[in-house]
């Protein structure tokens, strides 16, 4: 069974010269363990330099697809909506308070009057 | 022709493509739509791959005028492709938690592509294809394509935390298919 401090040296491979250094230079289940990490490292480097070619038919679709181009940014229509919603709450508050101020006032001239 | 010239007329082709000319973008396209369909291919399978890119690349083209040059263009593609991937995959609930059929097996074997690491290549496109998408997503982004944990939390929409969990399950996951193939 693999203990606990097994666990915390796969959980961080890249530690060097601390105490899980230490416990995986001298752990055989802990070196295999780090020999499988480095093998799948190496594939997985391998396969990320692999290219798969695109259908022959990709290039064709898209330029029978290009339609006008769009300068306007995305963000700026986001961050305008999302101003005029902060502005409606803003609105809504300051007439609330408002509302509230003039019970107040009223409530205060009934009491004096 | 040297790098150096490459990148200028690949900065070329960017300035004319941007002030919309599309043949100036068709070249850009025929340079860059293997590695937009491998890594769409790598996220979605091969059933979607080629939407996914096709997409992409027209998305790609309507935003660029709003492409600063920032990061590299392949950089951009790859990002644009990310979310297509995500969108058009959100839309083709099939998808969502099913693993990929038809895996990632690409169209032919290269004459390099002899030998044992050829065959751990294809036992691992198998792995990454059983992998559910979530974590299929962070490990070709962090392990194929080497993008940060920042950059793949932000293209994800997911934290950094999360990255680094999934990254962790997905591994593990990976490792215990590998051996279970041997």
């Amino acid at each position: 069974m693999r203990g606990p401090v097994c666990a915390a040296a796969a959980l961080f491979p890249g530690e060097r010269g601390g105490r899980l250094a230490a416990h995986r230079a001298g752990c055989l289940r802990c070196r295999a363990e780090e020999a499988r990490r480095r093998s799948l490292d190496r594939v997985l480097e391998a396969l990320g330099a692999e290219v798969v070619p695109a259908p022959a038919s990709l290039h064709a679709a898209v330029m029978a697809r290009l339609g006008p181009q769009d300068a306007a940014d995305p963000r700026r229509a986001l961050a305008a909506r999302a101003a005029a919603r902060y502005a409606a709450a803003a609105g809504v508050a300051v007439a609330l308070l408002a509302a509230l101020l003039a019970g107040l006032a009223r409530r205060h001239s009934r009491a004096m009057g | 022709m040297e790098a150096g010239g490459v990148q200028r007329d690949e900065r070329e082709l960017l300035d004319r493509a941007r002030a919309g000319d599309g043949e100036a973008f068709g070249e850009l396209v025929r340079r860059y739509q293997d590695t937009v369909y491998t890594l769409a291919r790598r996220l979605v399978g091969p059933d979607l791959a080629a939407d996914v890119a096709q997409e992409a690349l027209l998305r790609a083209w309507r935003a660029l005028p709003r492409f600063r040059g920032e990061a590299a263009f392949s950089t951009w593609l790859h990002r644009i492709t990310v979310n297509t991937a995500w969108t058009l995959r959100r839309r083709d609930r099939r998808h969502l938690a099913e693993p990929l059929e038809g895996d990632f097996e690409d169209a032919g074997p290269l004459p390099e592509q002899a030998g044992e690491l050829a065959e751990a290549r294809a036992v691992l496109r198998r792995a990454i294809a059983a992998l559910n998408p979530g974590q299929r997503a962070v490990v070709v982004l962090r392990d194929l394509y080497g993008w940060s944990g920042a950059e793949t939390a932000r293209e994800l929409g997911i934290t950094e935390t999360t990255v680094k969990v999934r990254l962790h399950r997905a591994r593990r996951r990976l490792r215990s298919l590998l051996e279970g193939e041997r």
